[in-house]
């Protein structure tokens, strides 16, 4: 009985406490929930500092966890927390990965100011380099990296060191990140890195290269000569690589490119001309198929000189081929890095295949259609038939944001062909409806530029503008009487007709810069009009009085004009152009009294000293206000110009012989340019570009070589062997060679074989490498099937001589399967010879990877 | 290289700042503010959409989207090609909304800690690193009511430790090892129509953009090929990454490992023949004199393939100098907002042979507004849904599993929307 007593009482007991541990847990957790939304970590005052410091100092995860979390808010908050560096610090080698996540990003932050206490964390990122599970390992190297220390160099250099042979290609990749920032770090390291990235160049996992080649631009983006072996095999690789490593690869191979092929173009070949539309088959068969793109290959440029289109050199066009399909990416820098790079390297007749991609990105954010719009623009100022069979998608929309639709607009006038431009003629009247005032103006400039482009059809636009000119709206009126001008002074032959079409308006057009306008192409044209223009004049000095400023000026030109025409014989012109200038005389504006004066003089014949001033000035007020835009400048200066041609130092000279000369030569038609005129001269999809000015750090491509550089350089493909780590493809679901044959049964990737060798077949010297490429990569797949073969390989790797007697081995093995005839192996043998010539620099390759 | 990072209320205070390279001051974000105002009062119907992508400060160059009222702006020192800047902020709200389901203010204050570790990890010292959703969460977990469980009651180191994925995917877009006891996997074809349509009726221009939505929950490695009826149709398109484009190039079929969960892919572009294919028609009359003007607009079904248009609505923005309106219409709702001046008629479902949805009226402008307001075009948004309809006529044929040996259940809907769609009056 006792005993059942006392079980009975342990047993409660026990049950107390147990019930008191439990309850302790969930007052505990329900804390913790009630925390689950972090948005109150964001709220910090001074007392809960002290809770942060004690927080970290707790046995429990948890409440470090919420200390962390707090010290978090505030750095995203841009709080300075740097005095809690100590507390953290202490934390780094906590077993819970979540609270190192949390102390990793705090480190990183403040390492800079508290190096010291920092160097305390090294050690656990050291022994962390050899974690079993990848992604501490990762982690470990990109803080280690991170932490901006310069005395932590070699150490940073020792893990990436490690980390470059790790099995796991996420490692790889943190590793190659980790190069810049030790460059950074510490410039003088530079020889160790250079090192490491060559080795890392070899690379053969899609997952890594891309930031191998990001390393590549950061650190030594001029080392252009570490990328000949690997040419190819980067362009393989571009279709697998993921999207921002393909946006960096691009980028390294424009630059690679622009240095190492001749320009495709021919060096004398203006880009500019559109192409005949029969080259697009050419250009299709020149890469519908994996077969026949190397066949038009020839060995020598002898005798492709001939033919432009056969000029492209192999491996330039093996690049465009292999950079095409990414114009299906979803990521649309990569879409616009492949355009830069067909803009920039590829012939004029394969630029059409980048029209369509860069419209289809117009579908997306507004921002990015800013960069696409504006990169259009600089291409089609170059190559406008690459988008003229999309202008439908350049319509302007009245949801569209400001500079998207200017930009839309001058797309329009620059693509404008014969065969589109009743439809975009069509468009742009439409737009002048808006109740935008800069649009509209806008819009009647473009149609003004589309005319002057088009000479075809320079006379509906005309028509267009005229009817324009009648609108109620007076910037409609003002914008389109300039617009008129403008085409008027390129096209004389139509200006009598439009002339007199437009003063029969001249009453009810009120808007100053429109009627200024009228007056100065009547009075130009005023030989053409002898009955139009006398009858202007009279208008025009009845309402003198009431003119603005521009107009008076050019009423006096307009009279001055007249009587230079007629000489003095016309009673009527003599009188009113008399009776303006007395007007004029006593009006406010001095520039007006001063134009008179001048203009009295010049006509009627009064030789004073200092004409040529008056002449210069008066010629810039009259063509200053002439126009709202600056567009004329080579008006003023062809004026100017034709004006001092003539010799004044004959101090006998009277100058009225000459007045018609002066008053009515013909003046240059003004050049329209595009508002954004300039921009092609950056390259495409550069920030310069889309401002139009050179940002700090924008480098220009570097212009193509006169001499072609040696092609055998990229050769060296074949002799290059990864080592096997680096050969676990990642790209299992992608495209590559491997993952092709992966997919297809046996016979295809026989077939692809078979296919390979037949076209290589019979290309000698620059040729040769491209085929031993596909064999090594044929090879290198075998390998990774069985790693046995890749360590021995590693072996023979490191033992110089054995390896140089190997690789020359398997080379002939590789050519032996091809069947080639004599004269191909003589030039085997000569190959060979320079690959020996080469294989120093692998050398040291393989004494920087021990 | 991308340096900085703040993101950016609607009233323009920094929610959230990240510096990736080195830090960049916060003033920054003073100067950038008032660049905006600027430009905002730059013109009365000038709005925060209209404020240029790349402003320039003398020191920076103020990168920025604005989307669903947040700012993320990316102020930068050096040359770097724009497009890639905006491709990446754009990714950051698209990640977010995968993790979270929206994006606001709120949210991210909510999930800051969350947010903080995925821009960290979505970059590294100014290059993108992940930027796959799949691959994002095996390393940041996504806030789930599990998630959230498991943290409360009580099991918090080992688990997350043991969490920690030790192998990550050979495909950067999908996870290793999922596992799903029902395997299925959704296909949604939704074909956004853009138009825009002249005063007669007549398009000017009309296009269809499509996208493929799916939504895998398939356990393994499953490798899918996925087969058209009619792939020619399509003009244009760009793929998730997962797809092979050498099977597109040469079988017109879409060869790809999906990644698990939602995912957009393809998308493409089918070039439509004018007329015919206008699912709707919408005959706008508007006459304006002196002081104000009347409207007339009738809506009537052209060609929907006998199914009902859904969702009609139609948005007449009017002239800033509009003072009043008044309306009537026979099916629907109007309102009229007299702040922003839109007239937004909300028609609801048509169906064939019932009468056709018409709205007139008339609205005057404030006494002494100048003569451009008599000449104004304007513009009606049209906005319409249409469920089991594909404009293009996209049909899927097939599709076929390989490397996993279970028969997963697949199925395919198809829906048509208005997207830009726009008529002149």
């Amino acid at each position: 009985m006792y005993n059942m007593d006392a079980y009975l009482k342990s047993l409660t007991s026990n049950a107390v406490k147990l019930s008191k541990k439990v309850q302790d847990g969930i007052a505990e957790n329900t804390r913790e929930f009630r925390f689950e939304n972090q948005a109150h970590f964001l709220e910090t005052n001074e007392d809960k500092m002290r809770e942060i410091r004690q927080n970290l100092d707790s046995r429990y995860e948890k409440e470090k966890l919420d200390g962390l979390k707090r010290l978090i808010a505030m750095i995203s908050k841009g709080r300075d927390v740097s005095e809690f560096f100590p507390d953290v610090v202490k934390n780094v080698a906590s077993n819970s990965l979540e609270v190192r996540k949390l102390v990793y990003i705090y480190i990183l932050r403040y390492a800079e100011q508290e190096q010291d206490l920092a160097l305390l964390s090294i050690n656990t990122f050291q022994k962390d380099l050899s974690d079993k599970n990848q992604l501490i390992r990762a982690m470990a190297l990109r803080v280690m990296s991170g932490i901006r220390v310069p005395v932590i160099s070699p150490i940073v250099i020792l893990g990436i060191k490690k980390c470059v042979t790790d099995l796991s290609p996420y490692v790889r990749k943190i590793a190659a990140h980790a190069i810049p920032k030790c460059y950074q770090l510490d410039p003088a390291q530079k020889d160790a890195l250079l090192d490491i990235i060559t080795t890392m160049l070899g690379d053969n996992s899609t997952f890594t290269i891309g930031s191998v080649l990001m390393a590549f631009n950061q650190v030594c983006p001029d080392r252009l000569d570490m990328i000949h072996p690997q040419f190819r095999k980067l362009c393989k690789m571009l279709v697998d690589m993921d999207e921002w490593g393909q946006i960096t690869a691009l980028d390294l191979l424009l630059r690679y490119s622009r240095t190492q092929f001749l320009n495709p173009q021919g060096r004398s070949a203006a880009p500019v001309t559109r192409p005949v539309k029969k080259t697009k088959p050419v250009a299709k068969s020149f890469y519908s198929d994996d077969d026949s793109d190397v066949s038009h290959h020839s060995s020598d440029s002898e005798d492709s000189s001939e033919d432009e289109n056969h000029a492209v050199d192999p491996d330039l066009a093996f690049l465009l081929k292999c950079a095409l399909p990414l114009l299906q990416s979803r990521n649309s820098q990569v879409v616009l890095s492949v355009a830069k790079l067909y803009s920039h390297l590829a012939p004029a007749e394969d630029a059409y295949k980048i029209g369509r991609p860069l419209v289809r990105l117009l579908r997306t954010h507004r921002e990015i259609q800013y960069v696409v719009l504006s990169n259009i623009v600089a291409i089609a100022s170059q190559r406008p038939y690459v988008f003229d069979p999309f202008y439908q998608h350049f319509f302007v929309r009245s949801t569209d944001p400001v500079f998207i639709r200017n930009l839309k607009l001058e797309i329009l006038t620059l693509i404008a062909t014969e065969g589109n431009i009743t439809f975009v003629l069509r468009e742009l009247q439409e737009y002048v409806k808006s109740s935008n005032k800069d649009f509209v103006t806008q819009a009647i400039q473009a149609i003004g530029r589309c005319a002057s482009n088009i000479p075809e059809m320079a006379e509906s636009c005309l028509g267009g503008l005229l009817q324009l000119s009648y609108s109620k709206s007076e910037p409609v009126v003002a914008e389109s009487v300039v617009a008129i001008r403008r085409l008027l002074q390129q096209r004389p032959q139509d200006a009598v007709v439009m002339i007199t079409q437009l003063t029969k308006a001249l009453d009810e057009i009120t808007e100053p810069l429109a009627r200024a306008n009228m007056f100065w192409l009547v009075g130009q044209f005023c030989s053409q009009l002898p009955l139009v223009a006398p009858d202007v004049l009279r208008k025009a000095a009845k309402s003198f009085c009431s003119e603005s400023e521009s107009s008076k000026l050019q009423i006096l030109t307009l009279g001055g004009k007249l009587v230079a025409q007629d000489g003095t014989s016309s009673k009527t012109i003599n009188l009113l152009f008399q009776y303006v200038l007395n007007m004029a005389r006593y009006d406010l504006s001095y520039n007006v009294r001063d134009r008179a004066r001048f203009l009295k003089g010049l006509v009627y014949g009064q030789q004073k000293a200092g004409q040529e001033n008056v002449e210069l000035d008066s010629s810039e007020n009259e063509n200053g206000l002439l126009d709202s835009n600056n567009n004329d400048s080579s008006e003023l200066e062809s004026e100017s110009l034709q004006g001092g041609g003539f010799e004044y130092s004959d101090k006998e000279l009277n100058l009225s012989e000459h007045v018609r000369k002066i008053l009515l030569s013909e003046k240059e038609a003004p050049i329209q340019e595009n508002p954004s005129h300039g921009r092609e001269q950056y390259m495409v999809g550069s920030m310069s570009l889309v401002l139009n000015r050179s940002v700090s750090g924008y480098e220009p491509l570097p212009d193509w070589p006169t001499v072609q550089p040696d092609p055998s350089v990229r050769r060296m493909a074949a002799t290059m062997e990864a080592p096997g780590y680096m050969n676990d493809r990642t790209g299992f679901g992608s495209d590559s060679v491997y993952a092709q044959s992966r997919q297809q049964n046996s016979s295809s990737s026989s077939n692809s074989n078979t296919a390979g060798s037949r076209t290589y077949d019979g290309q000698s010297g620059a040729y040769r490498g491209a085929q031993t490429l596909d064999k090594f990569l044929e090879s290198s797949e075998e390998e990774t099937d069985s790693s046995e073969e890749d360590s021995e390989e590693e072996d023979s790797d490191e033992e110089e001589a054995d390896s140089d007697e190997e690789e020359e081995s398997s080379e002939e093995e590789s050519e032996e399967d091809g069947d080639e005839d004599d004269e191909e192996e003589e030039e085997e043998e000569a190959s060979s010879s320079e690959e020996e010539a080469i294989l120093p620099a692998k050398s040291t390759r393989s004494n920087g990877r021990r | 290289m991308i340096e900085s990072l703040f993101v950016l209320s609607p009233t323009g205070k920094v929610i959230i700042e990240k510096h990736w390279h080195e830090l960049i001051p916060r003033r920054v974000v003073d100067y950038f503010n008032d660049q905006v105002t600027k430009s905002m009062a730059a013109g009365e119907d000038v709005t925060r959409e209209d404020v240029l992508p790349i402003l320039s400060s003398p020191t920076y160059q103020l990168i920025n989207i604005y989307r669903d009222g947040l700012t993320y702006l990316s102020p930068v020192t050096k040359e770097v090609d724009p497009m890639m800047v905006f491709e990446f902020l754009h990714r950051i709200p698209d990640i977010m909304q995968e993790y979270f389901g929206q994006v606001s203010e709120t949210i991210i204050k909510e999930n800051f800690v969350t947010v903080y570790q995925l821009l960290d990890e979505m970059m590294d010292d100014g290059y993108p690193l992940t930027t796959e959703p799949n691959a994002l969460k095996e390393i940041v977990p996504a806030p789930n009511i599990l998630n959230k469980v498991v943290n409360t009651l009580g099991a918090t180191t080992s688990v997350s430790t043991k969490k920690m994925p030790s192998g990550m995917s050979n495909l950067p877009w999908r996870k290793a090892g999922v596992k799903y006891t029902r395997n299925e996997i959704l296909f949604d074809i939704v074909e956004e129509m853009d138009a825009i349509v002249d005063s007669t009726g007549k398009a000017v221009s009309c296009e269809a953009h499509g996208t493929i939505q799916a939504n895998s929950r398939l356990s393994g490695m499953p490798d899918l090929t996925l087969a058209f009826v009619n792939p020619r149709l399509v003009d244009d398109c760009s793929f998730h990454p997962s797809v092979r484009f050498n099977k597109w190039e040469a079988d017109k079929v879409l060869s790809f490992v999906p990644p698990d969960g939602h995912f957009r892919l393809m998308s493409y572009r089918v070039n439509l023949p004018s007329q015919q294919n206008l699912p709707i028609q919408v005959k706008p009359s508007i006459n304006i004199g002196a002081n104000g003007g009347k409207f007339d607009i009738s809506v009537s079904l052209r060609n929907s393939s006998g199914n009902p248009v859904e969702n009609v609505v139609l948005t007449l923005p009017l002239h800033k100098s509009t003072s009043s309106l008044t309306a009537h219409c026979n099916v629907g709702q109007y309102m009229f907002d007299p702040v922003g001046k839109v007239l937004r008629w909300d028609v609801g479902k048509i169906v064939q042979r019932e009468r056709a949805p018409v709205i007139s009226g008339s609205f005057g402008f404030v006494a002494g507004s100048s003569d451009t307001v008599s000449n104004a075009g304007y513009n009606i948004g049209v906005e319409f849904l249409i469920h089991s309809h594909s404009l293009s006529g996209l049909k899927v044929a097939k599709l076929k599993l390989f490397n996993e040996s279970y028969e997963p259940y697949k199925a395919v809907r198809t829906m048509t929307k208005a997207g830009r769609y726009q008529v002149r009056a």
